[in-house]
């Protein structure tokens, strides 16, 4: 057994027993922080495999940004482990069944000549750039779908902000660049005065007043 | 014109140029700190610091237990007992101030009409162990002893104010 | 020198045998964290200098000449200062978090050159390796605030969660700029590729500026420095996220923070200010011109802790999503037009 090896069982052991914690941990915030354990050892297994683009994207994107906003939303959530358990025996086949069919179906798209085959990872030399590979693959062969997929988030990124950002009628608020496109001319007056005579030399004005 | 030189000095952060250019002249500006133990800034006769108790002239201890100063304490820090002396006279047998409760106010003192407790200029002492801080009535008339040129002498300076 | 190098690698490589390369590896990271540490402790003394020269004071100035011991002192009595589990507190990620920040904030500087050939780690996707190391520093502060089991603290996270989710996609945009002008992931490649007759003007300064003020200010922000230290708030919420923690779990914050601003500081070097290369083309390029320009932006960093008030909140959001990502997308769009024309010189 080579190194590679022993390091490529260390991240499966890893991951394995992350993704599990992830469904069996009693606390959702202990859930979420394996499931980041599960996507950092899968990265090391994925840089195992050369493709550090993906493996650095994994780490920057998920666990970097997405499962930090998980981690937000789980933290702030008061969760009632009790009430969240009670329907665990009734739903457990129905889910058991569900879990057999997924477990079925990878086996058997995974396990398909096509794909894998048990072919051994190409070795690369050292100046080889995965990224630059990658780059070329979409946006030549892959065009069409990527940017296909690309409008698609799009969409949803404007649907979702659409949707949100209605803005109420009576609500109160700041408009910002008005805010910013004050000067100090706009708002302070500086008033040159002499300073204040004693009361008894100012008879005359105080006369004026009356 | 000015919308135009706005966006530019909003963009080109010109007024927080302006700002750090105001605190880096300050670094290279006259240093103002007073080097602590080695140097000191004057004191006022008026400096209220530790407590102490007087005495006459003849040694006879000014304090009557009036209790002026411990109904007017704002911190409750004054204790004071009092008994008759053999003499006749009205003294004090206990009379202890928690520096701990202290707040310097100096009530105390502007209320005593004999002049008894004063605050001298002391505020460099220490206790290293709870109830250090505590001062009795020896304690506080063997301060006033070893002060007492000084304290005489911040009165004096004082009297033509009061 | 060299020589003396070339004759311990090879005895070296003789005595240990397969187990060299592991050993060798280890000292080549000692030589790189021992002086982040040490510059770590005297960034701390520099900026209670700084600050207190700019505060018409000087600062502490007692243990040892000048202060010089002053940062050993605090380490001393760091070290000896009992840590406190608050009670309700869950333990193992209340030790876990202080690790937690400070690792990924060392871990980068695999990837970070110092010299031209001078790196750990010649990483082809250096950029992006910097870039996913710098996002997982927010884990210590998250974990941090919620294993305390302390309102302020916990507000502490949630803020910092927020600010650096939402400034690290401007500085994913501004590095972008970067690597579009350099054509490469690799830090190396980047610093020489600003390599030219002109100096100065062959830095990526000129043509990304916009993009250097926005990737020195969102590094002020993901630091959770001054202006931008809502994670901490004295005013507000105590002191954030590290409110519970005392001791060396608190020093281990503390080196977080300071070795993330050297990190943020030389990559800002690296990637815009030319790296190691001098800034007149007559005189030689070496590693000194780095750390000069690394010290500047240390000094900027400290210049805006003395100058500015803390930004209030929603105004942060809204220059992190509503002024930088506009502006970075923008200047993107920008350079990748320019560099069709013959008008791209760098």
């Amino acid at each position: 057994m080579n190194f590679e090896t022993v390091v490529f069982y260390v991240f499966a052991a890893l991951a394995v027993i992350a993704a599990s914690r992830v469904v069996t941990a009693r606390n959702p915030v202990h859930a979420a922080l394996f499931l980041v354990l599960a996507f950092c050892s899968m990265a090391g297994v994925w840089i195992l495999l050369e493709a550090e683009f993906l493996a650095i994207t994994l780490v920057l994107v998920y666990v970097g940004a997405v499962m930090v906003l998980f981690l937000f939303v789980v933290m702030m959530l008061d969760i009632n482990l009790v009430q969240l358990r009670e329907g665990f025996w009734r739903w457990l086949p129905f889910g058991a069944v569900l879990a057999g069919l997924m477990a079925f179906e990878m086996i058997w798209v995974l396990g398909s000549s096509k794909i894998s085959g048990g072919k051994e990872v190409i070795k690369h030399a050292a100046d080889y750039s995965n990224t630059k590979e990658l780059g070329r693959l979409i946006y030549t062969d892959y065009v069409y779908p990527f940017e296909i997929a690309a409008v698609i988030l799009l969409v949803a990124m404007v649907a979702a902000i659409a949707l949100t950002s209605r803005r109420r009628k009576d609500a109160k608020s700041q408009v910002v660049p008005e805010q910013v496109a004050v000067r100090k001319a706009d708002r302070l007056r500086v008033v040159k005065m002499s300073a204040e005579k004693h009361a008894q030399k100012s008879d005359s004005t105080a006369g004026v007043a009356q | 014109m000015e919308k135009i030189t706005n966006f530019f000095k909003t963009f080109l952060l010109f007024e927080l140029v302006k700002g750090m250019a105001l605190t880096g002249r300050y670094f290279f500006a006259r240093k103002i700190t007073v080097q602590y133990p080695e140097e000191k800034t004057p004191q006022s006769f008026r400096f209220r610091g530790l407590h102490a108790q007087r005495r006459y002239a003849n040694g006879e201890e000014r304090c009557i237990g009036c209790k002026l100063c411990e109904a007017i304490c704002p911190a409750l820090a004054i204790k004071i007992e009092i008994a008759e002396r053999e003499d006749g006279t009205r003294r004090t047998t206990q009379y202890d101030i928690d520096l701990y409760k202290c707040i310097f106010c100096g009530f105390c003192e502007e209320s005593c009409p004999v002049d008894a407790i004063v605050e001298t200029r002391m505020f460099e002492y220490h206790g290293e162990k709870p109830g250090d801080l505590y001062y009795t009535k020896t304690m506080l008339l063997a301060l006033g002893d070893k002060y007492e040129e000084q304290i005489a002498r911040d009165r004096a300076a004082d009297a033509k104010y009061r | 020198m060299m020589e003396l190098l070339q004759t311990l690698l090879q005895t070296g490589q003789e005595l240990l045998g397969p187990a060299w390369l592991p050993v060798w590896t280890l000292v080549k990271i000692m030589a790189i964290i021992v002086p982040i540490m040490v510059g770590v402790a005297y960034l701390t003394l520099a900026e209670r200098k700084v600050i207190g020269y700019m505060q018409i004071r000087i600062g502490p100035n007692r243990v040892g000449y000048f202060g010089l011991l002053q940062p050993i002192a605090d380490g001393v009595k760091l070290f000896f200062k009992e840590i406190i589990v608050p009670s309700g507190s869950s333990k193992f990620l209340f030790v876990l978090a202080p690790i937690m920040a400070l690792a990924p904030s060392l871990a980068a500087w695999a990837v970070v050159p110092f010299t031209d050939g001078m790196v750990l780690s010649n990483l082809n996707a250096g950029l992006l390796y910097i870039l996913a190391m710098t996002s997982l520093g927010v884990y210590g502060i998250i974990i941090a605030g919620w294993a305390s089991n302390s309102k302020y603290a916990f507000l502490g996270a949630v803020r910092s969660a927020a600010q650096i989710v939402s400034y690290e996609i401007a500085m994913g945009f501004a590095l972008v700029c970067v690597l579009m002008a350099s054509q490469s992931m690799n830090l190396g490649d980047i610093v020489n590729g600003q390599q030219g007759r002109f100096g100065m003007l062959n830095w990526y300064l000129l043509p990304l500026f916009p993009m250097f003020l926005v990737y020195l200010i969102s590094g002020v922000a993901e630091t959770n420095r001054a202006p931008f230290d809502m994670a901490e708030g004295e005013s507000e919420i105590v002191a954030g996220f590290h409110v519970e923690y005392s001791g060396m779990a608190f020093a281990l914050f503390f080196l977080a923070e300071y070795a993330n601003m050297i990190l943020i500081a030389f990559l800002t070097s690296i990637m815009f200010l030319g790296g190691w290369l001098s800034p007149v083309p007559f005189l030689p390029n070496g590693s000194i011109w780095l750390l000069g320009k690394v010290s500047f932006i240390l000094l900027l960093f400290l210049w805006f802790r003395a100058t500015f008030p803390r930004y209030r909140y929603d105004q942060l959001m809204r220059l992190g999503w509503k002024v930088f990502i506009p502006i970075t997308i923008v200047w993107v769009v920008v350079v990748a037009a320019w560099m069709q024309t013959p008008l791209w010189v760098w």
